[in-house]
């Protein structure tokens, strides 16, 4: 559904992606993780067509993101921590505005649907202004998944996010890849990472420095230390060689 | 206490001048401030320098006569009159001193005194007033005057008028916890100023002549008569204490600014010690302040300059969209949504009513020729300024949806499509008010002298037919400026300041008209091609509006080829380059 092949974006002097590849599969959740400043955020932009890549090719069921972006942009939600919304459309505006972009006919039935799913549908006339932060995020959900998706791209999903709404993402993002669609959701949160993805690309300094499932990564990195957590495998995999496991906790009073 | 207050104003203002300065190492920024500071000099500065020394002083308008100037003082006493009046009858919110959000959060928990809070804001309010005074002092300057003079002056009146508007709001915090509420407030001052307006009127009609056509004959009848009212009587009394504040400015010398310069500066020091030892909470009502200020900037930085100005109310759309069809029209659709918080409905219902009620009220008129021509040269310069100016003003398309660009982006549609959907929304509007205009003016010609109603018509439906298509070339130029350099165009209110910003706003002045002149160079020979042979078999008016027509689609021929341009800038507008605000 997703194939990568040799991104590299430049900016100037500066590499922020470095020669990726990987592709994904529909109904895999893989999971991009990395330190601030790996590339994450670049990486989820180029795949959606956000901006363009210096080099390598990106396609997105079959279609170049670059040269067919149109059939490919159809195929395609991006989800960013901060909801970008309208300011001047409401919640049904903005439904009506993204039914037409996309062309999705019977919108009125599936953004109702979407709607009460997530409970804006008392909210229908509410300014994005008048929204609290989850419900900002909730109307960006039901905006992108509109048209039926089938590829999805997650920046930081569960910020300002309160337990329910959590818990609700982490559900609607399996049922998401149960229903066939692939999905890669880019987070500091290793916890929902271990949680719902079934595959881990973890990024440093804009190159790929491992990519498999949860158990292949913990298989490479706790050679030496046995079993460990998804957090000790991250501060080994993207730390300096010769590094401690984890960075040293600062002390809160002195002892 | 008061000097870590002062630490924190003179640092933020010395690293936030650094920083201006620093970004004159780029190119962009320092051909701006060049164009900016030749502006600046030509405009101002040079009325400053140039001339005043030597016995070479020449002002702009010859030295005015003592009278006039006691005129000026009386007429300058009334405006601080009524500006301090609108200060006791229009607000309405409790006394909140304007802090920032960061201010609030380190200054309010933190051991320092509600009249260091004061203290701090009044230095605070001082960097803005002596800026005010020096941008005053550069305007006034020009008519004459000693320059000095009229910066102490100008500084005078802006701080005894923020003091003022201060201890106002604080009076009136007092009044509220009293239970006095803003109606009734409103109301007592209504009712005195009605009643001291009445007794002024009162005193005129017995006292002075009544005012003949004589006195409106000229602006010196008419000024002679507004000295007689306001240099005497209860006018005097009542202006006395805003006639010393304005005094000094006045002052023709040193010596007459220095002897008058006593009694404003107790105005000023009465004003302070009145804002000083008011004991008013002002906490609550400022943290409020700084949020609501928070949200501004927010609203701004994000390119909504919309939402900076007051809270938004939920619109309904202009036309209802269906979900299928042509992709453009969805934008066209939202901006006109983001429009209607502007031009709503009902501005547009008032408007007609307002031009309907007009022509009916002076149809009958004596004046009617007279005002119809008048109303007809300004509703011309009203067009010409819509064509400039309006495409500046009606930044409902990429100038506002830039910082959002990477929403755009990932809409599956082509450059092109979102190009045209962008524009669509402010060429309406401008039309709209333009069709507007034209059918005004076109009304008009029946109250003109001479049968003029064909060539008017003629001229009216060229117009109409032109300026649709001369709006959107219009708009295209601001909108690839700001895909080409979105550092250099402004994206909201929250603009790029000083002297610089000013020369980067001139550079594109001068380059949107140079291009204009440019495209206008074909469709004026189009014009020309169909009107001169078809003048021969038709006379000089008919065939005007097939002329335009012709005109008409050469620019939209380019508006289109734009339009694929600004598509493709779109395209390969990276968002991740310098923002646009």
């Amino acid at each position: 559904m997703i194939q990568v092949e040799g991104l590299t974006k430049l900016y100037g002097e500066f590499t922020a992606v470095n020669d990726l590849s990987f592709s994904i599969q529909p109904g895999e959740v893989v999971g991009l993780v990395g330190p601030n400043g790996a590339g994450k955020t670049t990486t989820l932009r180029c795949l959606a067509g956000i901006i363009p890549p210096t080099r390598g090719t990106v396609r997105v069921g079959g279609h170049d993101i670059v040269r067919d972006a149109i059939a490919a942009k159809k195929q395609l939600a991006f989800f960013t921590d901060e909801p970008r919304l309208f300011d001047y459309l409401t919640v049904w505006q903005h439904l009506n505005f993204v039914a037409r972009i996309y062309q999705v006919a019977d919108y009125e039935k599936i953004g109702a649907t979407l709607l009460d799913e997530l409970e804006l549908a008392n909210k229908k006339d509410a300014l994005p202004g008048e929204l609290s932060r989850g419900m900002k995020q909730k109307l960006a959900i039901a905006c992108g998944l509109l048209h039926s998706p089938s590829v999805i791209y997650f920046d930081e999903p569960l910020t300002g996010l309160d337990p329910y709404g959590i818990r609700r993402m982490k559900d609607s993002i399996l049922k998401r890849a149960r229903d066939g669609a692939a999905i890669i959701i880019s987070s500091h949160l290793l916890h929902l990472v271990e949680e719902i993805c079934t595959r881990l690309l973890i990024l440093k300094n804009g190159q790929k420095i491992a990519d498999g499932t949860l158990l292949e990564i913990t298989r490479k990195f706790s050679e030496q230390t046995g079993d460990a957590s998804l957090e000790e495998i991250f501060f080994r995999a993207t730390g300096e060689p010769g590094a401690p496991l984890a960075p040293p906790v600062l002390p809160l009073a002195p002892k | 206490m008061i000097a870590a207050l002062f630490y924190l104003q003179y640092h933020s203002t010395r690293n936030r001048l650094v920083s201006r300065f620093k970004r004159l190492k780029q190119p962009k920024y320092l051909f701006g401030a060049i164009v900016g500071g030749i502006y600046f000099y030509f405009y101002f500065f040079r009325y400053v320098f140039r001339g005043y020394t030597g016995g070479a002083r020449q002002a702009i308008i010859p030295a005015a006569s003592p009278e006039f100037m006691v005129l000026m003082e009386s007429l300058a006493a009334l405006a601080l009159l009524v500006i301090v009046l609108l200060a006791w009858l229009i607000p309405h919110e409790r006394a909140a001193l304007t802090f920032t959000e960061a201010e609030v959060a380190f200054l309010f928990p933190a051991p320092v005194s509600r009249r260091n809070l004061i203290h701090f804001k009044l230095v605070r309010s001082q960097l803005r007033i002596l800026f005010s005074a020096l941008l005053l002092t550069l305007f006034s300057h020009r008519f004459g005057g000693n320059g000095w003079i009229h910066a102490l002056g100008w500084w005078l009146i802006l701080s005894t008028l923020s003091l003022h508007f201060l201890g106002s709001s604080f009076a009136r915090t007092l009044l509220l916890d009293r239970g006095v509420s803003n109606r009734l407030r409103r109301l007592l001052v209504f009712v005195l100023a009605a009643s001291v307006g009445a007794v002024v009127w009162l005193w005129a009609k017995k006292t002075l002549p009544p005012m003949t056509s004589a006195d409106t004959a000229d602006f010196t009848s008419f000024m002679n008569y507004a000295q007689q009212l306001l240099n005497a009587g209860p006018a005097l009394y009542l202006l006395y204490p805003f006639h010393l504040l304005a005094r000094p400015f006045f002052a023709p010398d040193a010596g007459t600014f220095l002897a008058a310069l006593a009694p404003a500066l107790l105005i000023f020091l009465l004003h302070y010690f009145w804002v000083v030892f008011s004991d008013v909470a002002f906490e609550e009502a400022s943290v409020e302040a700084s949020q609501k200020l928070a949200t501004r900037i927010a609203a701004v930085r994000a390119g909504n300059w919309q939402a900076a100005g007051k809270k938004q109310k939920a619109r309904r759309a202009w036309f209802k969209l269906a979900p299928t069809g042509p992709a453009a029209t969805a934008l066209l659709w939202k901006n006109l949504i983001g429009v209607g918080q502007i031009f709503s409905a009902r501005l547009w219902i008032i408007l007609v009513v307002v031009v309907a009620v007009v022509f009916t009220g002076f149809g009958g008129s004596a004046h009617a020729q007279n005002i119809s021509i008048v109303a007809a040269i300004i509703i011309a310069i009203l067009l010409g300024y819509s064509l400039l100016i309006g495409p500046q003003l009606l930044r409902l398309d990429f100038r506002q949806d830039l910082p959002r660009a990477d929403v755009l982006k990932t809409f599956p549609l082509h450059g092109w499509q979102i190009a045209l959907g962008e524009i669509l929304a402010p060429v309406t509007v401008l039309a709209g008010f333009q069709w507007l205009l034209l059918l005004v003016g076109l009304s008009l010609t029946v109250y003109m002298p001479g049968k003029h109603e064909t060539l008017m018509l003629a001229i009216g439906i060229s117009a109409a037919v032109l300026l649709p298509a001369l709006d959107f070339l219009m708009l295209l130029i601001p909108n690839a400026a700001v895909l080409l350099f979105p550092s250099w165009i402004q994206s909201g209110k929250d603009s790029p300041r000083g002297i610089e910003a000013t020369g980067q706003r001139l550079i594109f002045a001068v380059g949107q008209l140079l291009v204009l002149l440019v495209a206008l160079v074909p469709a004026a020979l189009a014009f020309a091609a169909v009107y001169f042979p078809l003048k021969f078999a038709f006379g000089p008016v008919t065939p005007m509006p097939f002329a335009s027509l012709a005109a008409a689609v050469i620019v939209a021929v380019e508006a289109g080829l734009g339009v694929r341009l600004l598509g493709r800038l779109f395209e390969r507008f990276d968002v991740t380059e310098e923002p646009a605000s």
